[in-house]
This record gives structure tokens, sequence and C-alpha cells, in this order.
């Protein structure tokens, strides 16, 4: 039993990370229609800039929180300078767009940081708590609770505020919220700055384990986009729901099949999404498309 | 009486998809408080003449609101100038409820205790609204649709409201009571009015006068009883 | 409406009513044939081992046109064929197969597999194809890795093979392009006879509008099927000339990095163009080799950045030069004034103009 909460708890911390990047990318596809596969190297740079600011002595709590505001106003410039051209035209365009982002921001932190593996401070503590007998790390309980509160505060921004009224009505009807007098192009670049800024936490919350390079998130963008896929990718609950199933079935997989062991766990929640798809092909949240003649 | 300036002046307006030209010399003129008509047929131009007024789409010669240009302005920058625009098809945001549909109206107001008075009076208006005030706007009828999408546009309290035709896609009762609607609003608020319609009949019921378009031109314009008055006219352009 | 002036156009409508002969056409052929068939005689071993290269990884970017930019779906998982072909060619290889038996089996199992998968995932609606074509990368890694009897695992598979016979007096590098150029030129006139004929139009009206296309009994879970397993089987012809020349696969060669190149390389070539595969092949190779000599250790910025720019300028890809270009000289030759419409539009707003477009398209897939 304790093995199984151990597994369970780890797998929805790594689930976690993977949602934090499908939360950002449904965001960005609600926002502007497209994906954006520089999501993880958007927050991998961000999180490179909290390194640098932890360097030059500042606590780590604060510079995470720098770090996020800054990806923030990052994310929004991006969409302004480098997506906006795209945005009426070819997905596939622009999606090759965001590879080349991908490319040159990877590039770019391996050019100012180094390829080398760094060493990125927990913001939680090393220790383990009991929890009926297992030993749960407080570090993933602290990831947990962490992409909690920020799904939490999201939800809140989105259904009770004007902005975040503003944002839906944007993302599902830009002609009628402009008719309105909502500034489209000011709420795409607000929503890309989010997305950038959920990248960032989630960035800053996996570089303690995973040691910071600049490929340190390419697979887990790879999870999280399965994730948000299979939400239906429009769905933020969606999203979040099926990345943490990820996490938990890869982890659950792992520990209690050999056969499978560490490095064939992921192929588990692959080939159950796949039955999910083909069950059900609007992934698990996702709308029915309508195609009109 | 002094001479007013118009409320809304358009010259020799024109407008184009891309290289394809829509308009080609649209002008008319609306009074502050009144209420003119656009006609035509089919393909004449009319939404695009609207669209021409709200920026969304590339357009030459002069149109100016209260004295402003137009020109070059984005559709929310033209909003927040006092202009609502009621598109064709409604824009209806289907996926937010009757009530944020409503909110997103009011964006650009300040006033909450204002923006919550005037939905409240909104769904007393139109009780039919205020029984699916939380669901997606997606599942109302066509009419209760088009109620809303002019509620929406009233919600920003603005000067000129512009609807492109109410009446589409409703059958005539339907249709009738909408105008109804319409007109005691426009008593209420004296908010001035310009609205395409291709039933001249309908239209009227709402409007003065009107300026008919043909292929991308102003080819007449006048008050109704003058427009109606000819049979020629009526034939030839207003359909019966 | 606009009244041109005398255009100073002689010279360039010279030059497009020649390509209109046919006897120029053929000649451009025979000449772009000619210094295909000379190049490895003139050039060093390491530019024969690069076009050979562009050669392999252009096949691969055809098999990616015609699932995505001919057939509309979205593939993520190209490499992941690639990969299959080189290690089912490894593995023939170095258990001493015939060659074209080896061949033969690069194309057919990763077509196999395709046309599996396909089956399954065809009647999934839009980014669910997408979503089944990531795990192949996902799930190919740790199974390249885990059965290292057969694939060598993480330190991947070297093998030797296709050595240059002795009646040629080739070198071996020099041979290996042949081959490689033959194959190529082989699998593009196929692909080109297949999408212009009755195969290629159906497939575009699948791809634009199912719907459509049932109503004209064009079934689109048929010709999904079909362009998927084409695709995969080019994937995997691209494999075996990618070990012809590379004479090595690793796990890397299934990674997910390796679709989204090749997924890059086929946008920048063109969408939906033989030409543009080609391109997109010369791409793939040329550009992570041109940064790197400018800077190795900046290498992947530069790439970056080369990308964006191509996009930013020619975001129809590259085949669509000639079209921009003509864009380009007829907004000169109209001059300022003679356009009744003014450049006063609707300023630059995003979401506006993504709506409609956005919207359609979301239902296409």
């Amino acid at each position: 039993m304790e093995r199984f909460v151990q597994l369970a708890v780890d797998g929805l911390a790594t689930g976690s990370i993977y949602a934090l990047l499908a939360l950002a990318i449904v965001l960005v596809h609600r926002a502007t229609g497209l994906i954006n596969f520089a999501q993880g190297s958007m927050a991998v740079f961000s999180t490179y800039v909290a390194f640098a600011f932890v360097q030059s002595g500042l606590p780590v709590w604060l510079a995470i929180v720098c770090a996020v505001v800054g990806s923030f106003v990052f994310g929004a410039f991006v969409e302004r300078v480098v997506i906006r051209r795209f945005e009426g035209g070819s997905h596939d365009v622009a999606v090759v767009v965001t590879v080349g982002l991908f490319v040159l921001l990877a590039g770019l932190s391996g050019t100012i940081w180094s390829y080398n593996h760094r060493e990125f401070p927990s913001l939680f503590p090393l220790e383990s708590v009991s929890v009926g007998g297992a030993h749960v790390g407080l570090r993933n309980l602290g990831t947990i609770v962490v992409t909690i509160l920020v799904m939490g505060l999201l939800q809140l921004l989105f259904l009770k505020t004007k902005l975040g009224l503003a944002l839906r009505a944007v993302s599902g009807a830009p002609t009628s919220a402009a008719l309105s007098g909502i500034p489209v192009g000011r709420m795409l670049m607000i929503g890309w700055g989010l997305a950038a800024a959920l990248g960032a936490v989630g960035g800053a919350l996996v570089a303690p384990k995973l040691f910071l390079t600049p490929s340190m998130l390419d697979f887990v963008l790879v999870y999280a986009l399965a994730a948000a896929i299979l939400g239906g990718l429009d769905s933020p609950v969606g999203a979040v729901v099926a990345a943490w199933f990820i996490g938990v079935a890869e982890n659950l997989a792992g520990g209690y099949i050999p056969f499978i062991g560490d490095d064939l766990k992921i192929a588990v929640p692959m080939a159950l999404m796949f039955l999910i798809l083909v069950i059900r092909p609007q992934g698990l949240f996702g709308r029915k498309q309508v195609v009109r003649v | 009486m002094t001479a007013r300036s118009p409320l809304l002046e358009l010259t020799d307006v024109t407008a184009s998809y891309g290289r394809i030209q829509v308009l080609d010399g649209v002008s008319l003129s609306l009074e502050d408080g009144g209420a003119v008509g656009i006609l035509g047929a089919n393909g004449a131009g009319k939404t695009t003449t609207l669209r021409a007024i709200s920026g969304m789409v590339r357009t030459g010669g002069s149109l100016t609101f209260d004295g402003r240009s137009l020109r070059g302005l984005r559709p929310d920058q033209v909003a927040r100038l006092g202009i609502a625009h009621v598109p064709e098809g409604r824009g209806t945001l289907g996926h937010l409820s009757v009530r944020e549909n409503l909110l997103v109206g009011a964006y650009q107001r300040k006033d909450r205790s204002g923006v919550a008075e005037d939905i409240d009076r909104c769904l007393d208006l139109f009780p039919n609204l205020a029984d699916r005030v939380s669901a997606p706007a997606a599942g109302l009828s066509g009419g209760e649709q088009q109620m809303l999408a002019v509620a929406r546009g009233m919600m920003a309290k603005p000067r000129l409201l512009l609807l492109d035709e109410p009446s589409l896609g409703l059958a005539p009762t339907t249709a009738a009571t909408v105008y109804e609607s319409i007109g005691r609003l426009r008593k209420e608020t004296a908010v001035s009015m310009l609205v395409v319609e291709q039933n001249a009949n309908l239209a009227f019921t709402l409007v003065d006068s009107a300026t008919v378009l043909e292929t991308g031109r102003s080819v007449l314009s006048g008050p109704r009883d003058e427009l109606m008055g000819r049979d020629e006219i009526r034939r030839a352009y207003l359909g019966s | 409406m606009t009244t041109t002036q005398t255009s100073p156009a002689p010279a360039r409508a010279r030059l497009s009513e020649w390509w209109q002969r046919r006897w120029v056409r053929i000649a451009a052929v025979v000449l772009v044939a000619l210094i295909a068939l000379g190049a490895p005689l003139n050039l060093t071993q390491y530019a024969v081992y690069q076009v050979t290269m562009m050669a392999a990884f252009a096949v691969a970017v055809l098999g990616l046109n015609i699932i995505m930019g001919y057939g509309g779906q979205v593939s993520l998982g190209q490499a992941a064929f690639l990969g299959l072909g080189a290690y089912v060619s490894a593995y023939g290889v170095t258990h001493g197969w015939n060659i074209v038996l080896v061949f033969v089996a690069a194309c057919l199992v990763p077509a196999v597999v395709g046309w599996l998968i396909a089956l399954a995932a065809a009647r999934l609606r839009g980014l669910a194809i997408a979503m089944v074509t990531i795990t192949l990368p996902i799930v190919g890694i740790p199974l390249a890795r885990r059965f290292d009897e057969v694939t060598g695992g993480s330190g991947g598979l070297t093998v030797s093979f296709m050595q240059a016979p002795e009646w040629t007096g080739l070198a071996t590098d020099q041979w290996r392009y042949y081959v490689v150029l033959a194959v190529t030129v082989a699998f593009f006139l196929l692909a080109r006879n297949f999408l212009r004929g009755r195969m290629g139009r159906a497939l575009a009206i699948v791809r634009d509008n199912e719907s459509v296309a049932l109503a004209m009994g064009v079934s689109p879970y048929r010709y999904k099927v079909l362009a998927f397993t084409v695709s995969a089987l080019y994937g995997g012809c691209a494999g075996f000339l990618y070990l012809v020349g590379v004479q090595y696969v690793s796990p890397e060669t299934l990674s997910f990095a390796t679709s989204i190149n090749i997924l890059a390389a086929m946008v920048i070539g063109g969408s939906a163009s033989i030409l543009g595969s080609l391109l997109g092949g010369v791409y793939y190779v040329l550009v992570p080799f041109v940064a790197g000599q400018v800077n190795p250790s900046r290498a992947a910025m530069y790439s970056g950045i080369i990308l964006l720019v191509i996009l930013f300028v020619l975001p129809g890809g590259l085949t669509s030069l000639p079209r921009a270009l003509r864009r380009l000289r007829r907004r000169r030759d109209d001059g300022p004034g003679t356009r009744s419409t003014a450049a006063a539009g609707p300023a630059d707003d995003g979401g506006t103009q993504a709506e409609a477009s956005s919207q359609t398209e979301r239902q296409q897939r």
C-alpha cells in the first residue's frame, strides 16, 4: 500500500509539471488557434533567467517570481512580434514558426549558459513526510500543491474577472468581442503571456529534479502535448486531468509491472490514450467538431 | 431650425476585400437621433457598408462620426467611440452564457451597478432570455439570439446602433416581434440607428428614410414616402 | 479601375514566356540531370555525402507531404518510420540478406505498421491523428533502447554495406550517391504520378472538405489510410537511404525532434509540392551545416533564426518565391495613386482575421 501511495504521489507530481505545460498549450490554442511547440524552451529559458537571479544572490522564491513575471512579458512580446504575422494563415506554417522559436531559444539558452547540467535550488526542502506509512517527498507534495493553487487562480481569473471574460470572449468569437470594444490584440498578448508564465512555473518546479539544461523540458513538452490533445485541446480541465493520468499511470505501470520497468513505462498511458481516442475521438472533455459543407 | 452636422456621414466610400472591390461610391448621412435604412438586393454591398463603418474592411473615401474620421480605426476602437454593431448572423458568443454575452456588451463601461441594473432591466424585458440566463447562448433560438445580440449592443449605451439584417433567418412573426422590440428601444433611448434590411416594408416600420444600394453604389435616397410612393422605384429596387 | 502605365515588363515577360516552351523545360531537366550525375565526380567526399543525405531526407519530406500537405492530416511521427526503416535495413544487412530484400523490407515493414495505425486512427477527427503519431517516437525510443540484441540498444548499430563494386571504378561514397539518387528519382516520379492522377485529386477533395468528399462517393477513411500508408512507406525508404549514407542508426533517429525537423523542412520547402519536398530535403541538411560552419557553438541559434527569417519573408515556403516576386513587381507597377482603394485598412489586430479562417480550418481538420 505504501508503495502505491509513493508511486501515485510521485506520478501526480510529474503529472503536475505536464499539467502546467499542457495548460499553457491549451491557453495558446484557445486564444490563437495554434499549437506552440516552443512552450517548453520558453519555459526553460525563463528557468535559466531565474537561475541567473539566484546566482546574483536573490532568494529562490523571489528569483522565481521575477522570472515568472518576466516570462509573462516575454510571452506577450513573442505573440505580438513573431506570431501575430502568421495568425490568419496556414496552421502548419504557424506551428513551424514556433518550431523555429523552439530551436532559437534552446540555442540561446545553451549559448548564454552552456549546455552543461546546472543545479537549480529547490523551493521545497528535500525531506520526506510520512503519510499513512508511506514516505512522500515534500518536494513532490509542494509541486502538486503549487500546481493546484495555480490552476485555482487561473479558474478565478477566467470565471470571475472582467479580464477573464474578455479573454474567453476573444478565444471563442474574436470578431464579436472586437465589436463590443474588447481590444483583441491585447487579449492575445495576455493569453500568450499567461501561458509563458505557466511554463515558467513548471520549469522552476521541475528543474531541481531534472537538472537545468536547454533540453530539460523537451520530453515534458511531448507528454504535455499528448495530455492537451487527449483532454480535447480546448479544455483546461481536460488537459490537467489527462496530464495527471499520464503521470500516475506511467509511474504505476513502471513500478508494478517489472517487464515494463522505468524506460517503457510511458508506453502504458500512450496505449491507453490511443484506446480512449478510438472510443471518444474528441478527447475526454473536448467539444465535438461540427463540419459545415 | 439650426442645421446640425450629421452624426454619421459617408461620402463616396469604397471598400474591398483583397483585390475584390465591393463598394464603389456609397454616400449617406444620419442625423443624431435619426434612423436610416440601407436597402437593396443581395450582394449590393449593404453589409459591407456597415463593416466599413466598423473598420472591418479596407476603405477609401470619407467616413466621419461626430466629426471624427473612422478611417484606419480597428473594430474595437470604433466600438469605443460609441458605435455598436450588431452583425449579420447575430455574432452571438455561443460559448458564453446569456448573462456573459450581456457583460461582454458592457465591456467598456466602468459603472458596475449601472451594468447590473441594465442587465436586470433587459432580462425583465425579455423573459425568454431570463429563463436561460446562465445557459450557453448557442442554445437559444434564432429570434432569442437576435434579441440578445441587440441587447448586447445596447449594453454599451451607444450613440449609434448598426443593425445588419435583424430579420435574417427568422419567421415573419418573429421578425415582426424583433422589430417591435427595436422600435420600443428607439423610443426609450433615443439611440440613432442604421438598419440594413432586404425587406423594405419591415425596415420602414423602423426608419424614416433610406438609401438604396446597387452593386456597391448608393443610387437613391430619400424619406419613406418618397421611396415607397413611386411605383417604378418600389418595383425596381424594393421588390414590391 | 487601375490604369497601368506602359509596363517596363518586356524582359520579365520574355522569361516566363520562355519557360512555357516545352523544349526549354526539357533542356532544364537535362541540365539538372547532368549536374546531378556529374556532381560526385567533382565534389569532395563530404559534399557528396551531404548531397546523398539531402536526397534521403527529401524522400522523407515527400512522404510527410503526402499525408500532411496533400492529405491535410497532421503527422508527427515521420521520424519513427524513417528510424524503423533504418533499423530494419541495419538488421537485414548485419544478417547478410540480399540487398534488394533489405530494401523491400525497409519499405514494407514501416508501411505495414503505418497501415495498421491508420486503420485505427483514420477514423479519428483532426488532431487525434496527430496525437497518435506523437506516441510513435515516444514509444519507439525506449523500445529501441530496450531490445538491444536486435537494435544495439542506446549505442545503436554501425553497419558497413553498399561498397562500390570493382567494375564501376567509383569510390564508395560516389557509388552510394548514385544508388540513393536512383532510388530518390524513382520514388519522386512515382509520387508525381500518384499525386497528379485520380488518387491525388481524391486526396485533395478529402483534405478540403470531408463531407463533400463523402457526398461525392470518395471515402475519406480509405484515402486517409492510403495516404498514411504511402507516407510511412516513403519514410521507410528514406530510412534505408539514410543508412546507406550514414552507415549508423541509433534511437535518436526516431526522436520527436527529428519528426518536427522534417515537418519544418516540409513547410519551408513548400507544402503540397514535389519541388518543395526536394527543397525541404536540401534545407534539412544544409542549414544545420551552414549554421555550424558560421559558429559551431551557436549552430542551434542560427538554425532557428534562419528558419524564422525564411518564414517571415516567404510564409508559403521556398516554392512560393516566384509568386511572391510577382506580387512585389505588380505592386511596384501599379504605382502610388492609381489604386482606388487607399491603404487605410483596419490596423493589424490578429484575432479578427484569424476567426474566419481558423474556424473553417478547425472544421476541416
